[in-house]
């Protein structure tokens, strides 16, 4: 016998959720396109996706964020920072890849400085995953060593019952044994097995793409030119990607008054290392490729010991040329390291 | 033989022969129903090329890509009419040689596919001023119809929610074939002229500036509409550009090389005293 939540209950957690009050977010399809959005009711959340377009990280680390304003006088410069957000949050129905993601990058957030943005966010948020029992040609976590119901970045984890009648629940962390407390009293016993996990077949040997990209002589490789002829720098990829987390700082307004903004930026663009003399340590798209893949799977595990991708296939799915990770560590994989 | 089988045929010859040093096609993609751009400077490359009524994405843009016609050689590109056209806009802003580039013309209609009988962009002269002909006379979208119904307010509350999901990836600009400009006004900084910033006002910003832009240049490939990651109904605007370009100068972009770009010529017996 184990706990579950039965679908039809799901309506009554959310008001409970928020009359506790807890902003409830879930994904939910709106016009074109579909993210994790704020809801009032369970009858907003779209549960039949198999991943919202856009990743939970925007709800942690939105594409532009005020963080400060300015005003120079003449005597004075004065600045006002924008508070982080404090507001509890229950976020529902994250698919296990974007929950490691958060995970993923918390280390990053938390490194040399500890960002009050993320991290305010991350302790006020409870993330309940649903494991997958569906996915599609770009699903690819278990090659990176995930699972359809991997609990990573978790605080509870809901299993979907055969019946497909509701979930068996499992609380992970104390956050989210507390969100499950204020709705105990919908939850039921019972013997309904759970539903088969997505099948993901594997695509590449990780361990084999890490070797030969901590080789150094394959850093000038003219397989890096090859394999990102097609790529046309946008930053699809990179915006769509749960792990990444690159940002520019701008100030808007004019020289004397304006808000200072952190906003997403993408290794794809020729702009991103571009010098105020005009040199570019980046000047090709084929070394804005390599350095994304070498950033997620070599440099980036090499300091805090997780690879940054979580498998979720967005980069490949959403790509205008048909690229992506998959294809490129595909390849690797077949080379000598 | 196929059309497909046809041109692989020829391919082999232009790149064995070194009348070309590169073809630009199709090759198959991840799933089923994708294409993906194809390199090809061997002969043995050309056994992937696939060219089927999946072959969607106009080419051209590539043909722009840093240095790769500064040699002077000559590149062949698979490309449907709204292709061909963008090679006249190119050359006509002096963006490239026309006479470096062979075209493999294609058409699609419905699941089939035909071939284009011709060399150079200017061989298919009859065939844009007849697309020309029928852009004059389509019949309007009915989603531009229901937006012209809309009162202003409503429009503007229809385009904020659109612009409200853009994600200023600028994969619709990478995307273009007419957006080639190496520095984009957006990533100009000294002074920052649009905001970069991706709130309401920013992609209000963006999109209007690009839409402007690419008023009388726009071959409505339906590139930048596909590539957009949040499908934000970029046609629409694209279609409506088209359509006021046609009718206050009767200006349809592409038609041969020698056509003046609309928004950048200047006549002294212009009606307008203003000039923006
Ligand atoms: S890989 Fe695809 S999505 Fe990423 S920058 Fe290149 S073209 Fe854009
Ligand atoms: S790199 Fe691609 S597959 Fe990996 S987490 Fe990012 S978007 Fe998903
Ligand atoms: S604006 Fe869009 S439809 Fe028009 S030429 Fe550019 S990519 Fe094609
Ligand atoms: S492709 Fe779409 S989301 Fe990206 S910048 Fe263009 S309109 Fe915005």
């Amino acid at each position: 016998m184990t706990r579950i939540l039965s679908s039809d209950k799901l309506d009554n957690c959310v008001a409970r959720w928020r009359k506790a009050g807890n902003k409830v977010f879930g994904p939910v399809k709106k016009e074109t396109t579909s993210s994790y959005a704020a809801v009032e009711s369970a009858a907003e959340f779209d549960l039949g996706l198999i991943l919202p377009d856009r990743s939970v990280k925007e709800l942690f680390f939105p594409q532009t964020e005020p963080m400060m304003r300015y005003s120079i006088k003449k005597q004075a410069i004065d600045t006002e920072d924008f508070q982080p957000p404090i507001e509890k949050r229950i976020i529902f129905g994250v698919r296990p890849c974007d929950a490691s993601g958060l995970a993923i990058d918390d280390p990053l957030f938390g490194w040399d400085y500890k960002d009050d943005f993320w991290f305010k966010r991350r302790n006020n948020s409870v993330i309940i995953t649903i494991a997958c029992t569906k996915s599609d040609d770009f699903c690819m976590c278990t090659s990176l060593k995930l699972a359809p119901d991997s609990t990573k970045g978790a605080d509870v984890m809901l299993r979907p019952l055969q019946n497909g009648k509701g979930w068996q629940v499992e609380e992970l962390t104390d956050r989210g044994r507390e969100a499950v407390k204020e709705i105990a009293d919908l939850l039921q016993d019972s013997a309904e097995p759970t539903a088969p996990n997505a099948m993901v077949p594997e695509k590449f040997n990780l361990d084999a793409c890490v070797a030969w990209l901590r080789n150094p002589e394959n850093f000038e490789s003219s397989f890096w030119k090859e394999i990102s002829m097609r790529c046309i720098g946008c930053g699809s990829c990179t915006f769509l990607c749960p792990t990444c987390h690159c940002f520019d700082f701008q100030d808007e307004g004019d020289t004397y008054n304006g808000i200072r903004r952190k906003n997403w930026d993408s290794c794809s663009f020729a702009l991103f290392t571009m010098h105020t003399s005009g040199h570019n340590p980046r000047s090709t798209q084929s070394a804005r490729w390599r350095q994304r893949i070498m950033h997620k799977f070599n440099y980036f595990p090499g300091k805090f010991n997780v690879n940054s991708c979580s498998g979720c296939g967005r980069c490949s799915r959403q790509c205008p040329v048909d690229m992506g990770i998959t294809e490129t560590l595909q390849a690797i994989s077949t080379l000598q390291p | 033989m196929s059309t497909q089988e046809t041109y692989k045929t020829k391919v082999k010859e232009l790149l064995s022969s070194g009348k070309v040093k590169m073809v630009i096609g199709y090759k198959a993609g991840t799933t089923a129903d994708r294409r993906r751009p194809h390199f090809m400077r061997t002969p043995e490359e050309v056994d992937q090329l696939v060219l089927d009524s999946a072959c969607i994405t106009n080419l051209s843009g590539y043909l722009l890509s840093e240095g790769l016609l500064s040699d002077g050689k000559e590149i062949a590109v698979f490309l449907k009419p709204d292709g061909i056209r963008s090679i006249n806009i190119l050359a006509a802003e002096a963006q490239l040689q026309s006479n470096q580039v062979v075209v493999l013309g294609f058409d699609i209609n419905g699941s089939e596919i035909s071939a284009l009988q011709g060399e150079r962009a200017s061989d298919f002269q009859a065939l844009t001023s007849s697309s020309n002909e029928a852009r004059l006379h389509k019949q309007q979208h009915p989603e531009s119809a229901r937006l012209e119904q809309m009162t202003p307010a409503e429009r503007f509350a229809y385009w904020e929610d659109a612009f409200s999901r853009c994600i200023k990836c600028y994969a619709c600009r990478q995307a273009c074939p007419m957006c080639y400009c190496r520095r984009c006004i957006v990533d100009n900084n000294q002074p920052q002229w649009v905001n970069t910033s991706s709130h309401t006002l920013g992609n209000f910003e963006w999109n209007i500036v690009r839409a402007f832009h690419l008023a009388g240049r726009c071959v409505e490939c339906g590139n930048c509409g596909r590539a957009c990651p949040v499908n934000i109904p970029l046609g629409l605007l694209n279609m409506k550009m088209t359509d006021e370009v046609l009718q206050s100068f009767n200006h349809y972009p592409g038609v041969s090389e020698t056509q003046e770009p609309v928004l950048a010529s200047f006549k002294k017996n212009d009606s307008e005293t203003f000039i923006l």
